[in-house]
């Protein structure tokens, strides 16, 4: 067995962090496909073979047959036969751990601290403090609704059993009780949604968490989303009716065009105000992202959205006598 | 040999050993990295030792007794990732947030978390549909956004994880919004936060000198003290909370002296509008309309915040506030008509 070079172009140190995982995951799983490792670790195929090219020169000291890691592909499948003590992958690094636990304490639920406490123990021992101080360096949010709440949606997920949930819907001011097989939970533009089979209607939705009243665990159980239905699964369904088009004062416009979201800025001005367009949104939610910067934006169009917010600020100044 | 082969020699060697391995030996197995006696063998050794640590490898040296040599080993007790012991749910609760935090691109170490995720399956016997759920997640999320845009926030985000961990002070150009000027300011990044879907940088501002929050959509450019790169160039002022930093309403930030500011809104305030006003303000409720009362340091805020809320509220106090509402919203009118 010759040693090789690495390819000059690649960075080592995550190079050796995916070989650390990808040695100890096909020991599990042998004769994983090539493709699969590299979806797993983001990379191209190609770049998951040269890694193995790689891990045929590396071994230990004496270098003897024996010695070196033994990784082959038959048939695009990744065998082992020799895995020289990589069999399972290192602790989570500090900044590992740290990300996790961020991003468990930004979404709640009942075990909250009690992951972050298993991700603590599953830090090198001497780095556990280090752990801690980077953990107090990341806040990821605050969670979108009672622990208990999350705690019951996350172990419904897990158990995959039915939910039953009372959801108050916003557009028609109305709450309603559903039975939801829920299949995962997502983060967009700042919400959290439980995303999932609604029985009643019959099609996958997504269910704002921070509107979801309150919700029980059923003992009914459900069949898993087929991969076709995850593969066509959408948070939202493609945006319909014309787009709203709002005029954004400078400083709005400074303030807005930060913020996450789907903007197509139309006009530019030299003061830096803008006008806008926004696919996908409702008539009261394009008035109250006006209001909400106190005068310095209004909403331009399509009529009906402009005669929501004409209406909404009539009303508000009616307040004010 | 190249570095990174290196490494992974090193660390097979100090995995299969069953007794520490001396520094005589290391060398002579690496004689072309350790070689000689010299003081840069020792230091280069050093840096690998300190770089397999940041990998997850931690490498020890043991003096040794009359049993045991003195050398270095690696503690597979120490090393390899243990099984996390959690129940079904709390399980799903750490591939949910992991997952959703990783589509969202822009996420502090989102490299490193892409690499916690991977191990998470080796942290418990059987993930099941908690591993389909994450998957899920990620695919719900594929082709969402402007991607070139991510990119760039999540690389500069990237930039400053690395400074927030190793403490290094940064060279930000900032785009300010009220004024939009273009400053250059150094800052000691104490942390990174977010909200409403957007990321901040919070730290010690020696321009201001105070400590600021950073919309990291308005960094322009991050530059990152390159010298002494394991040396930190700061501490985090005592009593500085991240989270107290991060769960600040808008109408919290000291702009002017605190002032007591009453609205009104009519019918009972749902969940949403009462988290709105965050957990520092005082509700009543009567006669189907709720006051709230909140003090505020920067009032235009709240008075933003009131306006969002259309006619379902009013500003109550204080009476130049109540003034000014009616005034915006007058002008608006105008313009409207």
């Amino acid at each position: 067995m010759t040693r090789k070079a690495a390819p000059p172009k690649a960075d080592a140190r995550d190079r050796l962090r995916r070989v650390l995982f990808l040695v100890p995951y096909a020991v599990r799983h042998p004769g994983v496909p090539v493709r699969d490792l590299a979806r797993r670790c983001g990379v191209s195929e190609k770049q998951i073979l040269e890694d193995l090219d790689f891990l045929l020169g590396v071994g230990c000291p004496p270098f003897a047959p024996d010695d070196f890691l033994d990784l082959y592909v038959e048939g695009d499948r990744v065998h082992v036969a020799l895995h020289q003590s990589f069999s399972r992958p290192p602790r989570f690094t500090e900044s590992e751990a740290a990300a996790l636990a961020a991003a468990a304490r930004a979404l709640g639920g009942e075990g909250r601290e009690r992951v972050v406490r298993a991700l603590r123990e599953a830090v090198p021992k001497d780095r556990r403090a280090i752990f801690e101080e980077l953990l107090a360096c990341i806040f990821a949010g605050s969670p979108p609704a009672k622990d208990s709440l999350i705690g019951r949606i996350e172990q419904a997920i897990a158990e995959r059993r039915a939910l039953r949930i009372r959801y108050f819907t916003a557009t028609r001011g109305e709450e309603s009780v559903r039975v939801v097989h829920p299949y995962t939970l997502a983060q967009r533009l700042g919400h959290w949604y439980l995303w999932g089979h609604d029985e009643g209607r019959g099609k996958a939705l997504p269910f704002r968490l921070d509107r979801i009243r309150e919700c029980a665990v059923d003992d009914k159980r459900f069949e898993p989303p087929t991969d076709a239905e995850l593969t066509r699964g959408r948070l939202f369904s493609e945006a319909s009716g014309p787009p709203v088009k709002l005029r954004l004062g400078p400083l709005a416009a400074a303030w807005a065009l930060a913020r996450p979201g789907q903007w197509r800025v139309l006009k530019r001005d030299r003061k830096g105000g803008a006008v806008v367009e926004v696919p996908g949104v409702s008539d009261e939610w394009a008035t109250r992202f006006a209001l909400s910067f106190g005068g310095d934006a209004e909403v331009l169009g399509p009529p009906s959205a402009r005669r929501h917010f004409g209406d909404a600020v009539r009303r508000a100044l009616a307040r004010y006598p | 040999m190249q570095k990174a082969e290196r490494l992974l020699d090193l660390a097979a060697l100090l995995l299969r050993a069953s007794e520490p391995v001396s520094w005589r030996e290391i060398q002579e197995q690496f004689p072309d990295d350790y070689g000689g006696s010299g003081e840069a063998a020792i230091r280069k050794f050093e840096r690998d030792k300190a770089e397999l640590l940041e990998l997850g490898i931690p490498v020890r040296w043991v003096g040794g007794d009359e049993d045991l040599s003195a050398g270095y080993l690696v503690d597979k007790e120490d090393f390899y990732l243990p099984d996390l012991k959690l129940a079904p749910e709390d399980l799903a609760l750490l591939y949910l947030a992991g997952s959703a935090a990783l589509a969202q691109r822009a996420f502090p170490y989102a490299r490193d978390l892409a690499h916690a995720m991977n191990k998470l399956s080796f942290a418990a016997r059987a993930p099941g549909a908690s591993e389909v759920a994450a998957v899920a997640a990620l695919q719900l999320s594929a082709d969402d956004a402007d991607e070139d845009a991510r990119a760039e926030s999540s690389s500069r985000l990237e930039a400053l994880s690395a400074a927030v961990a190793a403490k290094k002070r940064v060279h930000i150009v900032y785009l300010g919004a009220e004024r939009r000027v273009r400053t250059e300011r150094d800052v000691d990044p104490y942390g990174l936060y977010q909200r409403g879907g957007a990321w901040f940088l919070a730290g010690f501002c020696r321009l201001r000198q105070d400590i600021r929050s950073f919309h990291l959509a308005r960094i322009v450019s991050v530059e990152v003290n390159p010298a002494s790169p394991r040396t930190p160039d700061f501490t985090v002022r005592k009593g500085f909370s991240l989270a107290d930093l991060a769960t600040r309403e808008s109408w919290e930030f000291g702009v002017h002296a605190p002032v007591r500011c009453r609205v009104r809104l009519d019918g009972p305030a749902s969940p949403e509008e009462r988290d709105a006003f965050g957990p520092r303000a005082v509700w009543k409720e009567a006669d189907g309309r709720a006051v709230v009362e909140v003090e505020a340091q920067n009032q235009e805020a709240l008075l933003r915040h009131v306006l969002s809320l259309g006619d379902r509220a009013e500003i109550l106090a204080p009476r130049p506030l109540r003034e000014k509402a009616r005034k915006v919203l007058a002008a608006l009118a105008r313009r409207l008509s």
